[in-house]
């Protein structure tokens, strides 16, 4: 089953003098519970295509479907709900609200999507827990290590059950220890729950976690490899 | 939990947030202060206006010809149901000497027994007989003592009693004036009475008692004025209220500065934290959601500064009252206490609709746009 399907889709960002041709004609297909990686250098087109398949922007021209919905049509609020209910989003920079515990951190979806005080509480430390951090729960992002607050965004990606995970460079931020063992994380929520993953990134390394690696160059995808 | 994280915003610029609230606490305390201020003025300048509200006076209605009251028309008006007493007076300008002191003053003929009805003599006694009962002003002016020797019109009378100070007075003006029996009066001069002072026995009854003189006196000839001080009662209460109002304005001014400060902390904090704002969004807050928790924020600022400032606005009140000079005792009256609300209310309500365009935009940022902001 097709949990992300662009088909023919352009995205053009016009500016007073110029246009920028971002994707053009980009089709690409990814099947339930697959595990691909997005690699192309900078500009390419990449962020580009992972923020219309986690619906933060629709495309110009072509179609974006997301578990079988075509974006184009949604309105804000559609949107923000598919979001919120399908997908999760891991930052390279993490993202966490400086405000807020790593607990609370992990919370905030919950409550966005009216999940219960208590419900919400027991729910965020169980997923702390399943990203092997649920010690830090009480800190602040400040207090934490980059590869704890990546583990507290990875947490906070998952809390709504996601289908689709979204990884923007997950590890870029990360020490070689911390960035596998956030990748291991990530492998581990597509092989055991059957998160569909979708991760951008410059290293070739961690084309070796991926099922498929799809080559973007020039807003265009080039090859596709299956390993 | 939304109030808890616009708690924590407002924690983490606390300097800014602090400012913001020093502004609403001037602005809520201006207003009310102002507020209170006016409306003790406004109580204690009436409290002394009411006494005269149920008052009213006849005199001889000049534009007709008249310039004095008949003694039967006196006799009709004493006649007139709803009334306390109706006391008629005459008067005249005349030199008033003593010592070395002299000056044209207002000379009153009055029976004794009416004259006690009208005012408490602050030295010695009322007493008319032969005798003199002076203004507390011009004991003063003269420097007059009981028992000082008094010329008036060439005559000499002994000053029996000095007349407790009235300050504003309806009718009569006894504060610079004397005060001859009607016998002595008309041995000076040759007048007849030229006002009447009617105490009604309830506000109620002044049209009536107005309508019954006007009927009985003035049924032929228009012989007499009738006046009463309920409308310049009035008038004083409006003029005090407008100028409450105009202190009020301005005082306001200050509340709006403090508007226009919140505004701007909250665009500087809208714009710090615009990739928040994405990743909420991205993460699934709604757009009201953002709205929600930057309404929020002004709203704590707001309600923070209202409290503190419509407490010391009592404080605030209080010293701009005893410095003008007015009575204090007003201040916890209920009448004050509406405008502490209403500096509170006002106070809440700038902080939030400073904070509607901040959170209006940061609720109108586009997720991807905002991600990307560095």
């Amino acid at each position: 089953m097709k949990v992300i399907e662009l088909i023919d889709v352009h995205k053009i960002y016009k500016t007073a003098y110029y246009e920028v041709h971002a994707l053009s004609g980009v089709n690409l297909s990814v099947k339930k519970g697959e595990f691909v990686a997005i690699m192309g250098p900078s500009g390419s087109g990449k962020s580009t295509l992972l923020h219309l398949i986690g619906c933060l922007d629709k495309p110009t021209r072509g179609e974006v479907k997301i578990s079988g919905i075509e974006i184009s049509n949604l309105n804000d609020r559609e949107l923000t709900k598919l979001r919120r209910d399908s997908i999760g989003f891991v930052f390279q920079q993490y993202n966490l609200i400086p405000t807020l515990t790593a607990l609370e951190n992990v919370e905030l979806p919950l409550i966005f999507c009216g999940m219960n005080g208590g419900e919400r509480e027991a729910k965020a430390k169980e997923l702390l827990k399943q990203v092997g951090i649920e010690e830090v729960a009480n800190r602040k992002p400040t207090e934490l290590s980059g590869g704890q607050q990546q583990r507290v965004a990875i947490a906070r990606a998952l809390a709504n059950n996601p289908t689709i995970l979204l990884c923007d460079e997950p590890t870029g931020n990360l020490d070689t220890k911390s960035g596998e063992a956030v990748m291991k994380i990530i492998r581990e929520l597509n092989k055991n729950e059957g998160v569909t993953v979708i991760l951008v990134t410059h290293d070739p390394s961690l084309s070796d976690f991926a099922d498929r690696v799809v080559n973007i160059r020039d807003g265009r995808i080039e090859v596709e490899d299956v390993s | 939990m939304y109030l808890e994280l616009a708690r924590r915003n407002l924690q983490r610029a606390k300097t800014r947030s602090i400012l913001a609230i020093v502004g609403i606490i001037i602005g809520v305390m201006a207003v009310a202060s102002i507020g209170i201020f006016g409306n003790s003025m406004r109580q204690s300048v009436l409290e002394r206006f009411e006494d005269l509200a149920d008052t009213i006076i006849v005199s001889p209605k000049h534009s007709e010809g008249f310039t004095e009251i008949d003694e039967d028309d006196i006799k009709l008006i004493k006649k007139t149901s709803y009334i306390d007493y109706a006391i008629p007076v005459k008067d005249k300008r005349e030199m008033v000497k003593y010592k070395d002191s002299k000056a044209f003053l207002t000379v009153y003929g009055i029976d004794e027994e009416d004259l006690k009805k009208l005012y408490e003599p602050y030295e010695g006694s009322i007493k008319l007989k032969g005798s003199a009962v002076v203004g507390y002003q011009l004991a003063e002016d003269f420097g007059l003592n009981l028992g000082s020797k008094l010329t008036v019109g060439g005559e000499q009378f002994k000053v029996a009693g000095i007349l407790e100070s009235q300050g504003i007075s309806v009718g009569l003006s006894p504060d610079n004036a004397v005060f001859l029996s009607v016998e002595d009066f008309d041995k000076l001069f040759d007048r007849g009475y030229t006002s009447v002072v009617i105490q009604v026995e309830s506000l109620d009854y002044i049209d009536t008692v107005e309508k019954s003189i006007d009927h009985a006196v003035n049924r032929r000839d228009e012989k007499v004025d009738i006046r009463d001080f309920e409308s310049l009662i009035e008038n004083i209460e409006a003029s005090l209220s407008t100028m409450t109002q105009f202190l009020t304005a301005i005082a306001a001014i200050s509340l709006l500065v403090a508007g226009v400060s919140i505004l701007n902390i909250m665009l500087m904090s809208t714009m710090e934290r615009t990739k928040e704002i994405g990743v909420m969004r991205a993460i699934g807050a709604f757009r009201e959601t953002i709205l929600r928790i930057f309404l929020l924020e002004a709203l704590i600022l707001g309600l923070i500064g209202s409290v503190v400032g419509a407490g010391m606005s009592l404080v605030g009140g209080y010293l701009i009252i005893s410095m003008m000079g007015f009575t204090t005792s007003y201040i916890l009256d209920l009448s004050s206490v509406f405008y502490v609300a209403e500096g509170f209310s006002v106070g809440i309500l700038t902080a939030v609709a400073s904070g509607l365009y901040p959170a209006w935009k940061a609720s109108k940022l586009e997720p991807i746009e905002a991600l990307r902001y560095e």
